[in-house]
């Protein structure tokens, strides 16, 4: 139980798991000695997970699944053992944008379409917006919304890739006109005057799971032991960061200067019972359990785009990669899958 | 070959783009500060992008070809299947390599590799930096911890050391973490 895990991260509020976790002891009492790494980006994660530099990442499940089926290097052996959040990604669009398509309650469709259109008419070119990674729920559920709008993602929109820290800042120079991103940085793009939030992502698809425990297989495979202790410790560390109660410590966890260094204000304002549009959820149990449901309707996205091949047995890809057995283990129950979306919040 | 080079590091681009620079059939380009990795890729139609993986913005080439329609080149990143531990290297020395427009170039592994050493040289160097600069720290908090000995105990300086010497030697700790303790007892301050 010596040898150090290695877990990799991003700046983001959904991290919280982890760095409670380890912050308050979970992970030692266990005997299991963990190193923290920030990466700077979703690939660094991903490359270091399959090249075993990383013996497990918060990660996002679209970019598990996508480099499991080798869609941006070699097949990866990485699997998802448990779900680590849900919800919390905000869909913003700038000033400008927001006085055409906002509405008293929720945008409809037909706004939003109307805005893509006439938008693209009066610049020659479609609107700009920007996601976190190609691979990403942000980009599948806003691809989800916009064709729920009647809109077509790959016509009507042009999509780039900036990462979140920086959103912010390219909404305000104009390079963007709207993106989806994690906590906090919705809220910090409109607190800053730069954007306006339509939507969160829980109102495309409600408790929607987003980051989860990635693990390298061959670590898996080798230290069976170590991952059940692993997601124990995260399954206690889920119920604190449940607890509203504890959101003023967590928020303060982010903003260490020497951690992630999150804007604590913004922090707290998405964790539970916090201020904000959207925000995260870590349903404490149950809600952690990797379902199939929840990867066959990423892979049916991804299809759907023209992403994967469409040969590709998805059935086969979502019991490799989404593997219960590790919280099987620890006795948690399967998770009874209610609410994929049909995307129901137009008002029309 | 065209090789477009992303790294902020303006002393190692310099460097690497000087070694690649002595091969002929070679022609480098170094993204601007600030510039977009994903338009600095579309304004040059490089056959190679060499980035450091601390850059925040390499998300942008994972999977582009679908992503932008006005921008169709396809990138993928180099892997080299049957060498896994060159790849490794490459990510512990915190360097990645794509190739643009598919089939990848004969010739990636030596420029890979001569990024791989420049990056790891440079590494090195800011290890051997941070060390310095880690007994400097120590010696600074070991100089005021003996101060506050001489104060409080009214010790000679090199009585002060001794005792801070003993108090490590029946510890098993380190001098510099004993000093750490008595400024921090006296100045309530974590050093």
């Amino acid at each position: 139980m010596s040898q150090t895990i290695r877990i990799g991260l991003l700046r983001l509020a959904d991290s919280a798991p982890v760095l409670v976790a380890q912050e308050r002891g979970l992970f030692a009492r266990l005997g299991l000695d963990v190193a923290i790494a920030i990466e700077p980006s979703w690939s660094n994660l991903a490359d270091k997970l399959t090249y075993g530099v990383l013996q497990a990442g918060v990660m996002l499940p679209p970019l598990v699944l996508a480099a499991a089926m080798g869609l941006r290097g070699p097949a990866a052996k990485v699997v998802v053992a448990m779900g680590l959040s849900q919800g919390g990604n905000t869909i913003v669009v700038g000033k400008r944008a927001a006085a055409r398509v906002e509405a008293p309650q929720q945008p409809t469709g037909r706004m939003v379409l109307e805005w893509l259109r006439s938008y693209r008419i009066a610049n020659g070119r479609p609107p700009r917006f920007a996601v976190v990674h190609r691979f990403s729920t942000h980009n599948l559920l806003l691809r989800y919304w916009l064709a729920a709008a009647g809109a077509d993602p790959e016509r009507d929109v042009e999509t780039v890739v900036i990462p979140p820290e920086q959103v912010a800042a390219a909404l305000a120079d104009g390079r963007i006109e709207g993106f989806c991103a994690g906590a906090p940085w919705g809220d910090v793009a409109q607190a800053a005057g730069a954007g306006q939030i339509l939507l969160g992502t829980s109102a495309v698809w409600p408790s929607h799971p987003e980051k989860c425990l990635a693990l390298a297989e061959p670590w898996l495979e080798a230290n069976p032991e170590s991952a059940r202790l692993l997601v124990r410790a995260l399954l206690q560390a889920r119920e604190i960061c449940a607890t509203p109660s504890e959101a003023p410590a967590i928020a303060a966890l982010l903003g260490q200067e020497d951690g992630l260094a999150l804007p604590a204000d913004a922090a707290l304002a998405v964790l539970p019972g916090g201020v904000a549009a959207e925000t995260l959820a870590f349903l404490p149990g149950a809600a952690a359990y990797p379902s199939a449901a929840h990867a066959m309707w990423f892979l049916r996205q991804m299809r759907r785009w023209g992403w994967l091949d469409s040969r590709a047995d998805l059935n086969a890809v979502s019991r490799r990669v989404y593997r219960s057995d590790v919280l099987d283990a620890e006795g948690v129950p399967p998770r009874p899958v209610a609410d994929l979306p049909p995307c129901n919040n137009w008002d029309e | 070959m065209r090789v477009l080079l992303a790294d902020d590091n303006a002393e190692r681009a310099g460097a690497l783009a000087r070694v690649l620079a002595a091969d002929p059939a070679i022609s480098v380009v170094l993204v601007r500060a600030g510039e977009l990795l994903a338009d600095a890729v579309a304004a040059f139609c490089p056959d190679i992008v060499l980035v450091d993986m601390a850059r925040p913005d390499r998300d942008a080439l994972d999977g582009i070809r679908q992503v932008t329609a006005r921008d169709p080149h396809p990138i993928v990143l180099f892997v080299d299947e049957d060498d896994p531990a060159f790849m490794e290297d490459a990510i512990v020395a915190g360097v990645s390599s794509y190739n643009v427009l598919g089939v990848p170039p004969p010739d990636v592994k030596p420029i890979l590799r001569a990024a791989i050493a420049l990056f790891r040289r440079h590494q090195e160097a800011r290890a051997s930096q941070t060390e310095a600069e880690t007994k400097l720290h120590e010696r600074e908090i070991v100089d005021r911890a003996k101060a506050i000995l001489i104060k409080e105990r009214r010790l000679g300086e090199p009585e002060a050391y001794r005792w801070l010497r003993k108090q490590a030697m029946t510890s098993g700790k380190r001098i510099a973490e004993i000093a750490r303790s008595v400024v921090r007892e006296k100045e309530g301050t974590s050093v």
